[in-house]
């Protein structure tokens, strides 16, 4: 049934549609259309033609470089304001930068990453520094007279605080490190006795610098600095006080724990007391006492051996205290001298 | 044309550097004109003074080669023997220490002077090399608790051997019967030796029952000071490597597997007893030497830090000596003796770049040339 009604309406070309077809064969028909006017037209492989007829590039009008056009006399903290990295059309200057094999030229400033990479302070000129001092000395108040030279300050302010403020454009204000202190103060300017001198450097250890005679006091345990202020001016207070007090082991000390070599207190002066005594025949025992009471000044050169001895183990041992020792104990045994 | 007038030049000087030796063989004679020459020992006396030990090993084996034993003049020896000569020996015995970096010639400076007090009549007290005793445990090391010392280590086989060393060092003062022991002592039930007996006797007690050797040193140093206190003999005490009887551990144990600690030997008791300077009539010669330090990479070659705090407390006031590398002269005429021996050879270039590869330094200079 249905067959019989399709042949019966069938009429070419309804189905399909005809120009369908033709474009997804050939286009033939569209081709017949337009070329019946003109000549046939041969393939050029090789394109002669467009070759010749290739726009020439004509230059573009690119602006002059913003660093030419800079007059020299210009307020350059109004250019560069603030840190920035480098730009190479601000800033007029010949500048090269960059590692290149011997005998070439480093790169220009131009598209120059090494010089964008290291900071640069061109924004701190010593004109805009100055032209900000100015800025902001309305704020300064006004130098104490008196304290005129560098040991006026350390005589009146012997205590050295320092901190760090950081100014940054971020999110929050704050910056952890600024809560460090360090308090510095010269141990000479404490004025401590010898046995508190001895057990104040026992008890800061190694926060003594020996060569600067300085004191310094690192705290950064807690979160604010005034805490931390607090904490290191506690230390300050507590150790300078402990120094002062006495103790009842510290009376056990012996020789071992001294701090410095006392030749009074040594062997080396009862070596000497004995020497002498054998010298002049003498044969005494003599208490421990009398040795340390023992006045070496009639042995001849005993002072002298004193000193070279005590420099020896307090200086340390070297070819120079060493011959010292050398020329005093000839002299105190009455060798000849040495001959150099 | 320049090159073959240097090259003239330094014939000529090689040459000129041609007296290396002195004829003078007396140390007691020798002067500063003679620093930098060698002087040669007689064979006879060299195995007397040095059979038992007194020369280092490689030393010892190139004195085997050149067939000839001798000894260069250098100014720490001088220096001494100036120092001995100008000694007041009624005053305690006065305590010179050697020092000097590895290889500068102690050990030989000890040797030379060793020459010298044997001409001059001292009755020798010499080690070799303490850490023999302390450090170095061989296989048949014998060791055992001392009887006479309660807590002491003995070391028999050593003391005895130290012994022979003694007797041969001193063989022509002893032979002669005048040291006398002072008091008797009795070693055991049937063993003993009576006053008025000779120190050869004692010695050969010693060397004999070797079970006693150690307590027959300690006496024989006790009795050495008095015969030098009384002026019967004059003493010369030389001992290399001194401060390793102040190290903190020695490499000897107990039986028990103890370390034994150095002021625990009995040779150490007795010969710090005898270096401390309650006797006249004696001259002591102690040389500090790094390689005896137990650290194996010493900071410093500076007497105090190799004697320890105690070992200075021991021996002060002493006088410090120091050896040191050779000088230009020196260094010349030991080349051109070495030239002589035809140990060295080649152009006279060579010496200029072996100055320069041992750095002066003696020891270093005599391993350098060896494969030459």
């Amino acid at each position: 049934m249905i067959m019989a009604l399709f042949t019966r309406s069938y009429k070419p070309g309804v189905l399909f549609n005809t120009n369908l077809l033709w474009r997804s064969n050939s286009t033939l028909e569209t081709l017949q259309k337009g070329e019946d006017e003109e000549e046939f037209r041969v393939l050029d492989i090789l394109k002669k033609k467009d070759k010749h007829q290739r726009r020439v590039a004509r230059p573009m009008k690119v602006p002059a470089d913003r660093a030419e056009k800079m007059p020299t006399d210009q307020n350059w903290g109004n250019v560069w304001p603030g840190p920035r990295s480098f730009h190479p059309s601000s800033v007029p200057l010949p500048i090269r930068q960059g590692y290149v094999p011997k005998g070439q030229v480093p790169p220009g400033k131009k598209a120059n990453a090494e010089l964008m990479k290291i900071p640069n302070f061109l924004h701190l000129t010593p004109p805009v520094i100055k032209m900000q001092c100015e800025a902001i000395k309305k704020f300064c108040t006004e130098w104490p007279k008196m304290l005129n030279s560098e040991q006026a300050i350390e005589q009146h302010y012997p205590v050295e605080v320092i901190t760090s403020d950081y100014c940054h454009a971020s999110p929050t204000i704050r910056n952890p490190l600024a809560r460090i202190v360090t308090l510095r103060v010269k141990l000479s300017s404490l004025e401590l006795d010898k046995h508190a001198k001895d057990k104040f450097l026992r008890l800061v250890g190694d926060r003594y610098d020996k060569e600067t005679d300085l004191v310094t006091f690192t705290a950064d345990r807690c979160p604010m600095r005034k805490q931390n202020l607090d904490y290191v001016n506690y230390l300050l207070t507590a150790t300078f006080h402990e120094s002062w007090a006495v103790e009842d082991w510290e009376k056990q000390k012996s020789e071992e724990d001294m701090e410095y070599y006392n030749w009074d207190n040594n062997k080396s002066k009862r070596n000497l007391i004995d020497w002498y005594l054998k010298v002049k025949n003498e044969d005494r025992l003599l208490t421990d006492d009398e040795y340390k009471s023992f006045d070496v000044s009639e042995i001849p050169h005993a002072i002298e051996y004193k000193e070279t001895v005590s420099d020896l183990f307090n200086v340390g041992e070297n070819k120079e205290t060493l011959s010292r020792y050398d020329t005093v104990v000839r002299k105190l045994l009455g060798l000849p001298e040495k001959k150099c | 044309m320049l090159s073959r007038n240097l090259r003239i030049a330094c014939r000529r000087y090689s040459q000129s550097v041609t007296t290396f030796r002195t004829s003078e063989i007396s140390p007691a004679q020798q002067n500063s004109n003679q620093i930098g020459l060698f002087y040669t020992l007689d064979n006879d006396l060299c195995k007397q003074l040095y059979g038992h030990g007194g020369l280092p090993k490689c030393f010892l084996k190139q004195t085997k080669t050149f067939t000839e034993t001798t000894f260069m003049i250098r100014q720490p020896a001088l220096e001494i023997i100036e120092c001995i000569k100008a000694t007041d020996f009624n005053k305690p015995a006065i305590r010179y220490v050697l020092h000097g970096e590895e290889g500068t010639g102690k050990s030989m400076t000890i040797a030379h002077l060793l020459h010298y007090a044997h001409q001059e009549g001292f009755l020798i007290i010499h080690v070799p090399w303490v850490s023999n005793w302390l450090r170095r445990v061989s296989r048949y090391k014998e060791m055992a608790n001392s009887l006479t010392k309660e807590g002491f280590v003995d070391i028999p086989l050593d003391a005895a051997a130290w012994l022979l060393h003694f007797k041969t060092q001193n063989q022509h003062l002893l032979k002669s019967g005048e040291l006398k022991v002072s008091k008797d002592y009795e070693w055991s039930k049937r063993e003993k030796t009576p006053a008025g007996s000779t120190l050869l006797e004692l010695i050969e007690h010693g060397i004999v029952r070797v079970k006693y050797a150690c307590d027959v040193v300690d006496t024989l140093l006790h009795e050495v000071k008095l015969l030098s206190n009384t002026k019967q003999c004059k003493t010369f005490v030389a001992i290399d490597g001194y401060n390793g009887f102040f190290n903190p551990l020695t490499n000897l144990h107990t039986p028990t597997k103890k370390k034994v600690a150095p002021e625990e030997v009995t040779l150490t008791a007795s010969f710090l007893e005898l270096t401390k300077n309650d006797w006249t009539n004696g001259v002591m010669l102690l040389s500090t030497d790094a390689i005896a330090h137990p650290e194996y990479e010493q900071e410093s070659y500076l007497p105090k830090y190799l004697l320890y705090r105690k070992g200075f407390d021991h021996i002060d006031p002493f006088v410090p000596i120091e050896v040191s590398n050779y000088t230009e002269k020196e260094f010349m005429t030991c080349a051109s003796y070495y030239r002589d021996r035809l140990w060295l050879r080649g152009s006279p270039d060579i010496e200029k770049e072996l100055k320069i590869t041992s750095a002066h330094n003696p020891y270093r200079f005599m391993e350098l040339c060896a494969p030459l």
